[in-house]
């Protein structure tokens, strides 16, 4: 195996390009656990931690940008993450265990594509964007067209995730992230992530998106669109999970059977909404 | 077989000086190349924390941190938990309530104990149960465990 330690993202464009089987290293949590699974041999590992824009995180009046390289620690303790941003900082609160929190990255998160995990889920909630380099310079990439397949994204074997946007959302929007899982700390059976802006007792826009429950995470514009111009009565949340429960693709495993899982959807989704909307959240 | 690259880890103050494959783990130098076997193997997966070291004073999992990207980083292993001859305040209040049972998991709950501790001095207990969820005991002897370190900060 060969290593690389490239100081600018452009000299790690050129690294991945030139080698067949290449990996970027983040923050290891999941590549290093796959490569003594057995589960991944890279040829070459490309370590992304000397690219210092990489791990910059900024403000700007449409939103935040975090650096591929932020680690989700860093992402759950920052309360520029509010509003319907909340959705991301309250997965990353929620994600794995402290000591994977102060390894893993959310360019890792997005790279892995795993839909198991809490940053895919929270991301396509909040509508937010991948920013990714490749030979011919740099491309942003709507998060949810990034994921294409369980653990496999759209990206070419020469490009790199540099950053994600995430957008400050409609005004007076609020985000959450709720997980159900048998003890803390394991990867959740289901989870829900969603943002809503409400105008006065009305919804006025909401973007749901569920994990655990098909090979990327699942969104559906059919349930965001049952629940707007509702007043998330009982019935509309029970019709919008409805709508997510029978389009998702589940699998049976030990966290619980895919029968179980579509049960869950639409009882969190009503536990997610009432989170969400507490006055005090934020 | 990977042609090792320099390296110099500074680990508990002192900067070793070696040659590394890519794929070689912190926990792999630790308990090989520099037979402190103090650090456990456990797992090898992230999930169990036995393997838990400080890099620049937050835990994280030495089974899962190639050792190359850690030049440059301070690291702090169970060895370096001792102060002078004495056992750390944690490590005494562990012994003091019964807290150690077979010990496995011991050096890697150290290890989470003095970094919460040195960043919250007086944690409560829920922060302790916290602090404490990277690190699995098989014994599931938790009980002593949370009350031996919300001890050291006086919020038993």
């Amino acid at each position: 195996m060969r290593y690389a330690e490239p100081q600018t993202v452009e000299e790690g464009v050129a690294l991945l390009a030139s080698t067949e089987h290449a990996r970027c290293l983040a923050g290891g949590a999941s590549l290093v656990a796959m490569m003594h699974a057995g589960h991944a041999a890279p040829a070459m590992l490309v370590s992304l931690h000397r690219i210092q824009e990489l791990s910059a995180i900024t403000e700007t009046p449409e939103g935040l940008w975090v650096g591929a390289m932020v680690r989700h620690r860093t992402v759950a303790a920052d309360t520029r993450l509010r509003g319907a941003m909340r959705v991301v900082r309250s997965a990353a609160e929620q994600l794995a265990h402290p000591a994977i929190r102060n390894m893993a990255t959310v360019g890792g998160s997005v790279g892995l594509a795993d839909p198991n995990t809490e940053i895919p889920v929270a991301l396509v909630a909040a509508s937010a964007q991948v920013e990714v380099a490749g030979p011919s310079g740099r491309r942003l990439v709507p998060v949810e067209s990034l994921f294409v397949d369980r653990f496999q994204t759209s990206l070419g074997r020469d490009e790199l995730i540099t950053r994600i946007f995430i957008p400050r959302g409609p005004e007076g929007a609020v985000g959450h992230h709720l997980r159900f899982s048998r003890v803390s700390g394991d990867y959740p059976t289901v989870s829900i992530s969603l943002v809503l802006a409400m105008e006065g007792a009305t919804c006025r826009q909401a973007r749901v998106a569920v994990g655990c429950c098909g090979p990327v995470p699942l969104h559906v514009a059919a349930a965001d669109q049952r629940l707007v111009g509702t007043p998330l009565g009982e019935q509309d949340i029970a019709e919008a999970g409805q709508l997510l429960a029978r389009a998702a693709s589940p699998v049976d495993d030990v966290r619980g059977s895919a029968e179980y899982r579509r049960l869950l959807i639409p009882r969190l989704l009503g536990r997610a909404v009432s989170l969400a909307r507490e006055p005090a959240h934020g | 077989m990977a042609d090792k690259i320099p390296l110099s880890l500074t680990i508990n103050g002192t900067t070793h000086t070696l040659a590394v494959p890519p794929e070689r783990t912190l926990l792999d130098v630790l308990r090989e190349d520099l037979r402190a076997t103090g650090t456990r193997r456990g797992c090898d997966q992230g999930s169990c924390g036995a393997c838990m070291v400080l890099v620049d004073g937050e835990p994280v999992f030495s089974c899962l941190s190639l050792a190359l990207p850690l030049r440059d980083r301070a690291i702090t292993t169970i060895e370096g938990v001792e102060q002078g001859n004495a056992l750390h305040p944690v490590q005494q209040a562990l012994v003091q309530h019964g807290a150690v049972q077979c010990g496995f998991c011991m050096s890697g709950i150290v290890i989470t104990a003095k970094a919460l501790l040195d960043r919250n001095p007086h944690p409560t207990v829920e922060e302790v149960r916290q602090a404490l969820g990277s690190n699995v005991c098989r014994c599931s002897g938790y009980a002593k465990v949370v009350e031996a370190i919300a001890s050291v900060g006086g919020r038993p």
